[in-house]
C-alpha cells in the first residue's frame, strides 16, 4: 500500500531471520559463507524443479491435484538434496580454499575428508581448541537459515514489489486479508520450519538417529501439503494456523534435541575433568 | 552475572578475508539496485543515452530482434576495441614509467566521475524526492565531496574506510550510468567484456597480463582504481605479522613530494630493489576513452585480496539490468555473482597469480538471469498466487 506497508511485509517474513543473522551469524564470517552457499543450493534446486515442470505450466486454476503432485515432487527433490548436502558437506571445499587463503596453512587437499575433520585438523595446526558442539550446531543453523531466507525471498519478497505502490491486492480464495500479508505469514512459518529442521537433520545424520532423519522430510512434506488446504474457499483460515502448529512442533523438537545434546556434552566434559 | 571467557574457536576467524571482499561488492550491487528502482519508475521515458557504447547502433523499440542483436554486437565490438586501445595505451605509459602522469590522470578521472556523474544522479534524486536544496549549497557540497574523494583515492595516508567508501561510490555511479544503455546492448556487452577479460589477463600478449607482470617485476603498484580489502592481521605466535599495506605506498609518495623539480632520482632500499624516477609533467592531450579502471583480481603485497573497480562496476551493471525486469531475477543474479566470485577466489588461492574476475561471475549471472526469467518466474508466481508453497 505504501513504502511503510511494503517494508512491514518484508520484515514480517524476514524479521526473525534478520535478528538471528545479526546476533549469531554475522559474528563469524564462516557462517555467512555457509548461509550464502545453502541459499545458492536452494535456488539451484528451485531452478531445476521449475525447468522440469515448465512444460506443464500454467496449471488449471481450480484443480488441486496437479499442485499436490508438484509439491510432492519438489519436497522429495529438496530432501534428497539436503541429504546430498550433508553427504558431500560441500562446504569442505569452501573450507579448503579459506584455509589456503590464510596462506600459512598447508592443509591437504583431500576432498573426501569431512568438514569437521578438516576443521579439527586445522584447529590442531594453529593450536586452537577444536570445534565445540555449539559450533557444529551453528553451522547447521546457518545452513537452515540460508534455506529459509531463500524460500522467503523467492516466494514472498519477489512478489512484494506492487506492495510499495499505492494499492493492495486480494485473492478470491482468501478474501479477508491482503495477499501480501498472507504470503508473508506463510513465509515466516516456512522460514522457521526450514531453519530448525536443518539443525535436526544434521544432528540426525551425525548421530545416525533414524527418528530424526525421518522426521525432517515428514515435516517438510506435511507443511507443503497443508498449504494445499488454501485451495478451498477461505481455506487459509484453517491452513495457516495448522502450518504454525507444524512450525512450533519443529521448534519444540529441535529445542529438546539441542538441550539434550548440550547436557550430554557437559556431562562428558565434566566427567573427564574429574 | 559473569560469563566465563570461552577461548576463541577456529570458527571465529575463518573466511574473514572473503567477507572483506563480499561486503563491498554486495553494498555496491544493493545501492545500484536501489537507484534503479527509485529512478526508473516509468519505463516509457527512456532518454537516449549516447556514449561510446552506442556509437555504432542505437536501439529503438521498433526494430526486429535480429536487427537488435546485430546492432548490439556492433556496439560491443566498438566498446571492446576502445577498451583494448585504452589498456594498451596504459601499458605503454607504464612501460615508459610515466607513473606520475597516470596517477594524476587517475585523480582527474575520479574527480570527473564524482562531480559530473555524482552531480547528475543527485539532481535526479532531488527531483524525484522534491528535496528543497538551492544551487549554491548544492555546488559547494558537490565540490567538497568530489575533492575529498580525489584525495582519498589519490593519496595513501587516508582513513581506509573512507577510501573504500569512495571507491564503492565511484563504482556505483559508473554502474548506474551503464545500466542506462539499451537492453540487448547491455547483455551482449557484458558477455563480450567477460571474454575480453579472459583474453586480456590469461593470454601472454594480453595487455592486463603485461601490466601485471611489469608491476611485479618492478615491485610497484599499478596506478589504477583498485579496491583492496583490509588485510587481516592475526595475533598468533606462529603466524608472521603481516606488514601493514600502507607502508610501501607512503614511502613512494614521500619521494614524490620531495622531488618537485625535473630530476632523475634513483633510490635503492635495503630489502627491495626499486628505482624511483620522477619525470617532468608532460603536456598530453586528454584521452577521451574510459578511465583507468583495472579489471582482475590479485593478491596484494600484504596478502590482502585486491579487486579491480571494473569488476565492481560490471557486476552492478548486471544486477541493475536484472532489476529493471523484476526483483526475482535480481536475487538469482546476486547469488550467481557471489558464487562466481567465490569460485574465482578459490582458483586464486590455488594458482596464486592475477586472475580475471569477470568471466565466471558474468557467465553465471547471465545464465541465471535467463533461467530465472524463463522458468523460475512462471513456476513461483503460479505456486504462490495460489498460496501453495513448499
Amino acid at each position: 500500500m505504501t513504502v511503510a506497508a511494503g517494508i512491514g511485509y518484508a520484515l514480517l517474513a524476514l524479521g526473525p531471520s534478520l535478528s538471528l543473522f545479526v546476533s549469531v551469524i554475522s559474528r563469524k564470517p564462516f557462517l555467512i559463507l555457509t548461509l550464502l552457499s545453502s541459499t545458492l543450493v536452494w535456488l539451484v534446486s528451485l531452478i531445476i524443479l521449475s525447468g522440469l515442470w515448465r512444460p506443464f505450466l500454467p496449471l488449471k486454476a481450480n484443480v488441486w491435484w496437479p499442485y499436490a503432485l508438484l509439491v510432492l515432487s519438489s519436497v522429495c527433490f529438496q530432501e534428497a538434496l539436503r541429504f546430498l548436502f550433508w553427504k558431500l558437506y560441500m562446504l569442505s571445499t569452501l573450507i579448503h580454499f579459506a584455509l589456503l587463503l590464510s596462506s600459512d596453512c598447508y592443509a591437504v587437499l583431500d576432498l573426501k575428508k569431512r568438514l569437521e575433520d578438516v576443521l579439527d585438523s586445522f584447529a590442531d595446526r594453529i593450536s586452537r581448541p577444536r570445534l565445540f558442539l555449539t559450533d557444529k550446531l551453528q553451522i547447521a543453523l546457518a545452513g537452515g537459515l540460508g534455506h529459509g531466507v531463500a524460500h522467503a525471498v523467492f516466494f514472498c519478497l519477489s512478489l512484494l514489489t506492487p506492495a510499495f505502490g499505492p494499492a493492495t491486492f486480494y485473492v478470491n480464495r482468501c478474501s479477508k486479508v491482503p495477499f501480501f500479508l498472507v504470503s508473508a505469514i506463510i513465509a515466516l512459518a516456512f522460514v522457521t520450519i526450514h531453519t530448525f529442521s536443518m539443525v535436526i537433520a544434521f544432528e540426525g545424520y551425525a548421530k545416525g538417529n533414524k527418528v530424526d532423519q525421518v522426521i525432517v522430510p515428514v515435516i517438510h512434506l506435511s507443511a507443503g501439503m497443508l498449504t494445499l488446504v488454501n485451495f478451498a474457499s477461505e481455506g487459509c483460515v484453517i491452513g495457516v494456523p495448522l502450518l504454525y502448529l507444524v512450525a512450533s512442533l519443529t521448534l519444540l523438537h529441535c529445542g529438546k534435541m539441542v538441550w539434550q545434546r548440550l547436557i550430554e556434552s557437559q556431562n562428558q566434559s565434566g566427567s573427564t575433568l574429574r | 552475572m559473569d560469563r566465563t571467557q570461552r577461548p576463541r574457536s577456529v570458527l571465529d576467524s575463518l573466511g574473514e578475508e572473503l567477507i572483506g571482499i563480499l561486503t563491498p561488492v554486495s553494498i555496491c550491487m544493493f545501492t545500484v539496485v536501489l537507484l534503479v528502482c527509485l529512478l526508473n519508475s516509468d519505463p516509457s521515458s527512456s532518454a537516449s543515452f549516447s556514449s561510446i557504447a552506442t556509437a555504432a547502433y542505437s536501439e529503438t523499440d521498433s526494430d526486429s530482434p535480429w536487427d537488435k542483436l546485430l546492432g548490439a554486437f556492433l556496439n560491443s565490438l566498438v566498446f571492446v576495441a576502445a577498451i583494448t586501445v585504452a589498456t594498451f595505451l596504459l601499458v605503454v605509459l607504464f612501460y615508459l614509467r610515466c607513473v606520475r602522469f597516470l596517477k594524476l590522470y587517475m585523480g582527474f578521472s575520479a574527480f570527473v566521475v564524482l562531480a559530473n556523474l555524482g552531480g547528475e544522479i543527485s539532481v535526479l534524486l532531488i527531483d524525484r524526492f522534491r528535496l528543497p536544496v538551492d544551487s549554491v549549497t548544492f555546488s559547494i557540497l558537490l565540490f567538497n565531496f568530489s575533492v575529498v574523494g580525489v584525495f582519498a583515492v589519490f593519496m595513501s595516508r587516508f582513513s581506509i574506510l573512507i577510501t573504500q567508501g569512495y571507491l564503492v561510490v565511484i563504482g556505483v555511479l559508473v554502474a548506474y550510468f551503464f545500466t542506462m544503455l539499451p537492453e540487448w546492448t547491455t547483455w551482449v556487452l557484458l558477455v563480450a567484456l567477460a571474454l575480453y577479460d579472459l583474453a586480456a589477463v590469461l593470454l601472454p600478449v594480453g595487455p592486463l597480463r603485461l601490466l601485471v607482470e611489469m608491476a611485479i617485476s618492478r615491485d610497484e603498484d599499478i596506478p589504477a582504481l583498485v579496491y583492496e580489502a583490509r588485510p587481516v592481521i592475526r595475533d598468533d605466535s606462529r603466524l608472521v605479522q603481516r606488514r601493514v599495506w600502507r607502508d610501501r605506498r607512503s614511502s613512494q609518495n614521500d619521494d614524490d613530494l620531495e622531488n618537485n623539480e625535473v630530476v632523475n632520482v634513483v633510490r635503492a632500499e635495503e630489502d627491495e630493489q626499486r628505482s624511483e624516477i620522477s619525470v617532468p609533467l608532460i603536456e598530453r592531450s586528454r584521452p577521451e576513452s574510459s578511465e583507468t579502471f583495472l579489471e582482475g583480481i590479485g593478491l596484494g603485497s600484504s596478502g590482502a585480496i585486491k579487486l579491480g573497480l571494473g569488476d565492481f562496476i560490471f557486476y552492478s551493471v548486471l544486477v541493475g539490468r536484472a532489476a529493471m525486469y523484476d526483483l526475482m531475477t535480481v536475487y538469482a543474479c546476486y547469488l550467481a555473482i557471489i558464487a562466481g566470485l567465490g569460485v574465482t577466489l578459490m582458483l586464486l588461492s590455488v594458482y596464486q597469480k592475477a586472475l580475471p574476475a569477470l568471466p565466471v561471475s558474468i557467465m553465471l549471472g547471465v545464465v541465471f538471469y535467463f533461467l530465472a526469467r524463463l522458468f523460475l518466474e512462471v513456476f513461483v508466481v503460479q505456486c504462490s498466487s495460489n498460496l501453495v508453497m513448499f
